[in-house]
């Protein structure tokens, strides 16, 4: 279990984290998405020990992280840039991650050889982008993490090794419970494999839900009436926002859908449909709702 | 086993609900059969194994499997409550339909001769299977 409670980061003065609460369980693959500048990077630079908080706790398993070997020796964070010592083989990277974690799995590291593919006497420096990330991947599996920090993991990646990575991680999440934590500001690439997601903007969390609670919280419904629409119904739904498109009305309702869906029907629409809403949907609805300017966090 | 659309607007532990259902009954898996475990489908299917085993609670609150600690998740044979409920959804379905029919002109005495055929094509091929087995 990750648990942050009320952490305050400042660079200069200048805020960049403001009150940052909450818990990651054991097993769970964790996303946390927000606009550029919100402070994502910053957050999983404190949560795995790398920087310091003014103010606040983050607590693994109820322990301190910054500067405790002990925990650090069982989490593996793959920063946004990554980092190999210069004129370091895959090799020689594989043994110096092997004296670091003990938990080092060295069959595995064999395993993953064939899935990824790339020569193991070769300098890291001179593999692309794409693929060093890859090596990335392959060291931090091979490694057996209980916790796995990814920031940005899938950015230069192919469709192809995306899908392996992701069933790497599905896989350990599901034999040996490992928590997960991403980072993205893609929300099409976390939203398939995440079940739980917090959404940070300018330093503050602004939502944190399963995202399948999310997305059953909150619907888009279309309605048309016979004659104007009831004032009463409208008054019942809590609507975040409205269209019109001609004599039908386009809704972004919150509330269950039975309960949204009996409402609606008792005032007999002679249209009713109602969607779910993707991701992306609620990101720019919840915002709305919240008061947030929807271009500022969408990229 | 099937196919999930994760590009879809609906929660994927849903469509797996859903998928799963349907299957039962059409009983493609039978009652008692044991479903895949979380892991093996977790790994085939590329889903987070917190959303299945969500979805395989949901059956199983729904009447629909049973589950032994540490054998896994079987299927419930018929379940009056699980079917009850199905009923209610599918009768809400057959209202929709028919009275978009009415309104599309149909009379009552189509929608009757349809029932026929479909009574006549389904009911008919049990009962059809079950004579030509005792024979």
């Amino acid at each position: 279990m990750i648990k942050l409670q009320e952490v305050n980061k400042n660079f200069h003065k200048q805020q960049v984290l403001h009150d940052i609460t909450f818990q990651i369980k054991d097993g769970s693959i964790y996303g946390l998405l927000g606009s550029n500048g919100a402070g994502k990077t910053t957050l999983l630079k404190i949560i795995v020990g790398i920087l310091k908080q003014e103010k606040g706790s983050v607590q693994i398993e109820g322990q301190k992280v910054f500067e405790n070997t002990d925990v650090k020796k069982r989490m593996i964070f793959i920063p946004d840039s990554l980092y190999f010592f210069p004129h370091y083989t895959i090799e020689q990277m594989a043994n110096f991650y092997q004296n670091i974690y003990p938990s080092w799995d060295q069959e595995r590291f064999v395993q993953l050889r064939e899935m990824f593919g790339l020569d193991i006497k070769k300098k890291v420096s001179q593999f692309s982008k794409g693929m060093r990330r890859q090596v990335a991947f392959w060291l931090a599996f091979s490694a057996m993490p209980d916790i796995l920090v990814l920031d940005e993991p899938f950015d230069g990646l192919d469709p192809v090794v995306r899908r392996k990575v992701k069933n790497l991680l599905i896989q350990d999440v599901a034999d040996r419970e490992m928590t997960v934590l991403i980072s993205s500001h893609n929300l099409r690439e976390v939203e398939d494999i995440c079940d739980y997601v917090g959404i940070l903007h300018k330093g503050s969390i602004l939502l944190e839900k399963d995202l399948d609670e999310l997305k059953a919280d909150i619907h888009k419904v279309q309605v048309a009436f016979r004659n104007h629409v009831p004032a009463a119904l409208k008054k019942d739904l809590s609507i975040l926002h409205e269209e019109k498109r001609g004599s039908v009305r386009l809704w972004i309702v919150r509330g269950a859908e039975t309960e949204v869906s009996k409402l609606i029907e008792s005032y007999q629409p002679i249209v009713y449909d109602l969607l779910p809403l993707t991701l992306e949907e609620i990101f720019v609805y919840e915002m709305g709702g919240a008061g947030y300017n929807v271009e500022n966090i969408l990229v | 086993m099937f196919d999930l659309d994760l590009r879809s607007r609906k929660p994927i532990y849903e469509q797996l609900v859903d998928k799963f259902k349907e299957l039962i009954i059409k009983e493609v898996i039978q009652a008692d059969e044991k479903l895949p475990s979380v892991r093996t489908l977790a790994r085939q299917m590329t889903i987070n194994p917190n959303t299945i085993q969500k979805a395989y609670r949901e059956l199983e609150s729904q009447g629909y499997i049973y589950s032994l600690k540490g054998k896994g998740s079987f299927v419930q044979a018929f379940s009056e409550k699980a079917s009850q409920e199905e009923l209610i959804k599918v009768k809400e379905k057959l209202k929709a339909a028919v009275s978009e029919a009415l309104y599309l002109g149909m009379t009552r005495a189509d929608i009757e001769s349809l029932l026929q055929e479909i009574d006549e094509s389904t009911g008919g091929g049990i009962i059809d299977d079950k004579t030509s087995g005792s024979k």
